[in-house]
């Protein structure tokens, strides 16, 4: 498992691969977004069976505003670091979760890792709000179904959920869920809470 | 980790950057056949090629190839797709192949988890 103390859980060489059991036919895929230092890693890690791993993927994008710190304007190719965890849901079907990077300029990547996903959790960190409306906007844009996981840091404020829906102007759609990501439980309640949402509107829309 | 120094991908790829196999996906699952084909010796298949085939003798996903392998996820589903085109791996497609997820699918995953749990 990742080690309690590191700042980065997944740093380091891979361990020994994990095989999937025969059985399996086919995974499914939730996203964990948000902005930097949100705790996505920590929840992927806190959910998955296998030791969280870390993989590269290139993105060239048109470089524009202010994430253009070459100043070159053009095309850029980046190298984006994604985390992801698995969970084996049954003899047949596995479950994988991406830790996806949330700012603007890591988009022309969500068009792959959203394609075929169930939907994604949004951790937002509610003693830096503002850094979030960005992934939520995208969120919707994308059409992607969501839910809010606040992740409950020490000194984190308390607000009605009234207040916190208008305040990240969220449409009635999402639910905002609460969680500690460090811990396994709480994980897994949220991820819970969140495939029953998805669950729920399927039930009720099938259309959508 | 890969032990072969730094990895170019396009000369790893041959100079393709897009895989053949769009459908190929972060989360598809792939598996060397055992009773493969005859592989063409030396033309088509490069060492990551070949380090894909022993790596997955038992199934894992793209993402979980290119972790174990130190290499960039779209290169992986290249040569991924090109072992599939030689008929050396069965790819496991993800779940999802309609617009829209079945309410059965949420409904599988949903009781796994509360078991887990
Ligand atoms: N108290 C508390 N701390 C948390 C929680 N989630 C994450 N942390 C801590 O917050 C820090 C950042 O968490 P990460 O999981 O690395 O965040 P990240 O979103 O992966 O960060 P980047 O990959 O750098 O964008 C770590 O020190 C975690 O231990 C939480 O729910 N509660
Ligand atoms: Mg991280």
């Amino acid at each position: 498992m990742a080690s309690a103390n590191s700042a980065d859980p997944v740093a380091g060489p891979p361990a020994a691969p994990q095989y999937l059991p025969p059985s399996v036919q086919g995974a499914v895929k939730i996203l964990v977004t948000g902005p930097f230092g949100v705790g996505k890693t920590t929840l992927v890690g806190s959910l998955s069976e296998i030791s969280p791993l870390r993989t590269e993927e290139t993105m060239t994008a048109a470089s524009s505003g202010v994430d253009d710190l070459t100043g070159r304007g053009g095309k850029t190719t980046t190298t984006v670091a994604l985390d992801f965890g698995r969970i084996t849901l049954n003899p047949r079907l596995a479950l994988y979760l991406f830790g996806t990077p949330g700012q603007q300029r890591f988009w022309p990547l969500w068009d792959d890792l959203s394609r075929g996903a169930l939907g994604a959790i949004a951790m937002v960190d509610l003693r830096r709000p503002d850094e979030s409306f960005d992934v939520l906007g995208r969120l919707e844009e994308q059409q992607i179904p969501f839910a809010v996981a606040v992740n409950t840091f020490p000194d984190t404020p308390s607000y009605p959920e009234e207040e916190l829906r208008s305040a990240l102007d969220l449409l009635p759609g999402a639910p905002i869920l609460y969680c500690d990501a460090r811990d396994r439980r709480a994980a897994y309640d949220l991820l819970i809470d969140f495939v029953d949402h998805l669950y729920r509107t399927s039930v009720l829309e099938p259309q959508r | 980790m890969s032990g072969g120094g730094p990895v170019r991908p396009y000369v790893i790829t041959g100079g393709r950057s897009r895989p053949t196999r769009t459908e190929l996906a972060f989360e598809s699952l792939v598996v060397a056949l055992a009773d493969r084909p005859e592989l063409p010796e030396h033309a088509l298949l490069n060492r990551e090629h070949r380090r894909i085939l022993d790596l997955c003798h038992s199934l894992l996903s793209i993402a979980e190839v290119a972790a174990h392998l130190g290499l960039p996820l779209g290169v992986v589903k290249v040569l991924v797709g090109d072992l599939w085109d030689l008929g050396a791996v069965q790819v496991l497609p993800p779940v999802p192949q309609a617009e829209r997820l079945p309410t059965t699918l949420l409904e599988e995953v949903l009781v796994g988890l509360r078991q887990l749990r």
